[in-house]
């Protein structure tokens, strides 16, 4: 059963063309085998019934000369008649009993040896048995209605086994030729059926493996399910190819349209960041005279003005400077949208260690505890990245302003396998609700009074971030302190 | 005996009706009640055999089997020709196939054969099968 299995589960692994021959021939091979199995079984059992009746014969014929001996006593009369068994080679003893069932004459083909009658039951004129590779017959010898005595005779089944060996050979030889043509005939009707399925499958892979759509399986003539399946294969390859191109000029039309919109947004962009410029460049020289006036002003009639008039000129020359700090700012982050990028392999901690050295120098007298870890080096714009840590460090310089002792921290991390630099503070951190402005222009989470501020500095690191590929986002929670976290490009430095 | 007279052929008519089948002692009896036992519930067909004892062959005309005893052995040459047609004659005599008897008795070591007188048989209209002459010691083919 195990084997039956194996061979199964191998043919699995045979192509279509040897598992057709294959089952052909299994099947013809058990066929003929049933068949050659039954016709042996007729044959032993028709074989078997002609050697019973031949030998009942024998030993009718036996007992009938046999009578006349038995009924005057005269076992040589009856010993030459036995003797007659000799022409039949199959016979190997004989014997005839008395009716009372006393030897009488007995008959051996090779020697003498001890013959005892078997009991015969009842009144059954005729009994046999195969046992041990013999035939025993024994037949009542009946004269006039009388039994007279018994004849009972061995014989041989050499001749069974002669026959037997013949039709093996005959079978086996009818066997192998109907496997032979079997094979021969299996071989050209899996033409018509392996064929268009090998050639399908040869096309099926030419598909999966180029990903081309445009061939077509063979098809064939007949209108069975091949045939069908082959129609049905080539129909979805079309349908794939029709999708195929739908879907490729939806995409060609999309990119088109994302290209026109890049475009256009890029002129806006650009027609913005002048704007941008030119009117911060242009605001400059009108604050510049209201700044000289006002100066002027107080100077010259500054005794002719009272204590009011001298307020309001200080107020106007607050007001001024305020304005020239915010023109600064935008001039900047125009000038950051405009500036090309000049990159330059850098390593950040310097420009980290430079940026706190200048705060430090700034911050005088307050206590604050820098704490600056192992930065990268990156292939960035020196200049722009320099400005990406003074917006951030002097935020929070400025933002731990009411923390004795102030922390701030420098440091890298990775987030989900990408590098990541950070800069930690605790200071008065912000709310959450409110990070979505944070990297606005002019937007300020803080009242003026408490924390001075143009709201540019953030917006210009994420332009500088931006242009680098970058990203930027914070984390903070009110008075926990604030961290900023960002990305330089994605691609590798090296680039 | 009585086996000869299943070994002749009778004429049919004999042997179909119901009519004993006489086996007739002729002379001295040396059988005694042992032939009437071996005869009893015997048949031929459908005739049953029944025992006869004679002194005179006159009266063996409706005997089938006639057994002449060694008593009448001086006078068988006048006997034989008085019996009838269609009745076999056995006896245990010596020579007495050799003087037209049919069937004879002769002790053989221990065991009792029989000879056969086969003209004499044929010449009576008995045809005695070939399954008895396989058996016989002697069959004489002639007068």
């Amino acid at each position: 059963m195990a084997g039956g299995l194996g061979v199964i589960r191998k043919v699995e692994n045979l192509s279509i063309k040897q598992q057709l021959t294959r089952m052909n021939m299994l099947v013809s091979c058990a066929a003929l085998l049933v068949a050659c199995g039954a016709v042996l079984t007729y044959e032993v059992a028709a074989f078997r019934q002609s050697m019973v009746r031949g030998l009942s014969i024998q030993a009718q014929i036996v007992g009938a000369n046999s009578v006349s001996a038995l009924m005057f006593e005269d076992p040589e009369s009856a010993r030459k008649t036995l003797s007659a068994l000799d022409a039949a080679p199959n016979i190997l003893s004989a014997g005839i009993y008395t009716a009372a069932g006393e030897e009488f004459a007995t008959y051996f083909r090779v020697r003498q040896e001890a013959l005892p009658l078997p009991a015969l039951k009842g009144d059954q004129s005729e009994s046999h048995r195969f046992a041990d590779g013999e035939l025993r017959l024994i037949r009542r010898i009946v004269f006039q209605g009388k039994q007279v005595g018994t004849v009972y005779i061995r014989s041989d089944l050499r001749e069974q086994g002669r026959r037997i060996i013949r039709y093996l050979l005959i079978l086996t030889g009818v066997l192998l030729v109907s496997l032979l043509s079997a094979f021969v005939l299996s071989h050209r009707f899996q033409r018509t059926i392996a064929q268009p399925l090998v050639g399908l499958a040869k096309v099926a892979r030419v598909v999966s493996r180029e990903r081309n759509f445009s061939v077509r399986a063979a098809t064939t003539t007949s209108r069975d399910e091949i045939g069908e399946l082959i129609e049905a294969f080539n129909e979805m390859l079309g349908q794939i190819q029709e999708r195929d191109s739908a879907l490729q000029s939806a995409r060609e039309e999309l990119e088109q349209r994302v290209a026109w919109r890049t475009a256009e947004l890029e002129s806006v962009n650009k027609e913005l960041e002048s704007f941008t410029y030119s009117v911060a460049h242009d605001l400059r020289a009108p604050l510049r005279h209201i700044q000289g006036f006002s100066a002027a002003l107080s100077e010259e009639f500054g005794a002719q003005l009272s204590p009011e008039g001298i307020e309001y000129v200080g107020r106007i020359v607050k007001g001024t400077r305020r304005m020239g700090l915010l023109i600064n700012d935008l001039l900047a982050l125009a000038h950051v949208g405009r500036q090309e990028l000049h990159l330059r392999w850098t390593g950040l901690n310097g420009l980290a260690e430079e940026v706190v050295q200048d705060l430090k120098e700034e911050a005088g007298g307050r206590n604050i505890r820098w704490q600056t870890g192992d930065l990268p080096s990156a292939n960035c714009d020196p200049g722009l990245m320099r400005q990406v840590f003074y917006n951030l460090l002097s935020n929070s310089v400025k933002y731990t302003r009411p923390r004795n002792p102030a922390v701030i921290e420098i440091g890298q991390t990775h987030v989900n396998g990408e590098q990541v630099i950070f800069v930690r503070d605790n200071g008065v951190g912000f709310n959450m609700k409110y990070s979505a402005k944070l990297f606005g222009v002019f937007q300020r989470l803080h009242r003026i009074e408490d924390f001075e501020g143009t709201g540019v500095g953030l917006a210009t690191v994420q332009r500088i971030i931006h242009k680098h590929g970058g990203r930027i986002w914070a984390e903070a929670e009110v008075d926990m302190g604030a961290s900023f976290f960002f990305t330089l490009n994605r691609a590798e430095p090296s680039l | 005996m009585s086996n000869f007279g299943r070994f002749v052929e009778w004429p049919s008519e004999m042997t179909a009706g119901d009519a004993p089948f006489y086996v007739c002692v002729l002379g001295q009896d040396s059988f005694g009640p042992a032939l009437d036992a071996a005869l009893s519930g015997e048949k031929i067909g459908h005739a049953p055999l029944v025992p006869k004892r004679i002194s005179r062959v006159e009266e063996a005309v409706d005997c089938r089997l006639l057994f002449i005893s060694a008593s009448e052995d001086s006078r068988l040459t006048t006997i034989l020709p008085g019996v009838g047609k269609s009745i076999l004659t056995v006896g245990d005599m010596p020579g007495f196939t050799q003087r037209g008897g049919m069937i004879q008795f002769v002790v053989e070591g221990n065991r009792v054969r029989f000879e056969i007188n086969l003209a004499a048989a044929q010449h009576a209209g008995l045809n005695l099968g070939s399954d008895l002459l396989k058996v016989a010691t002697t069959v004489r083919r002639g007068l």
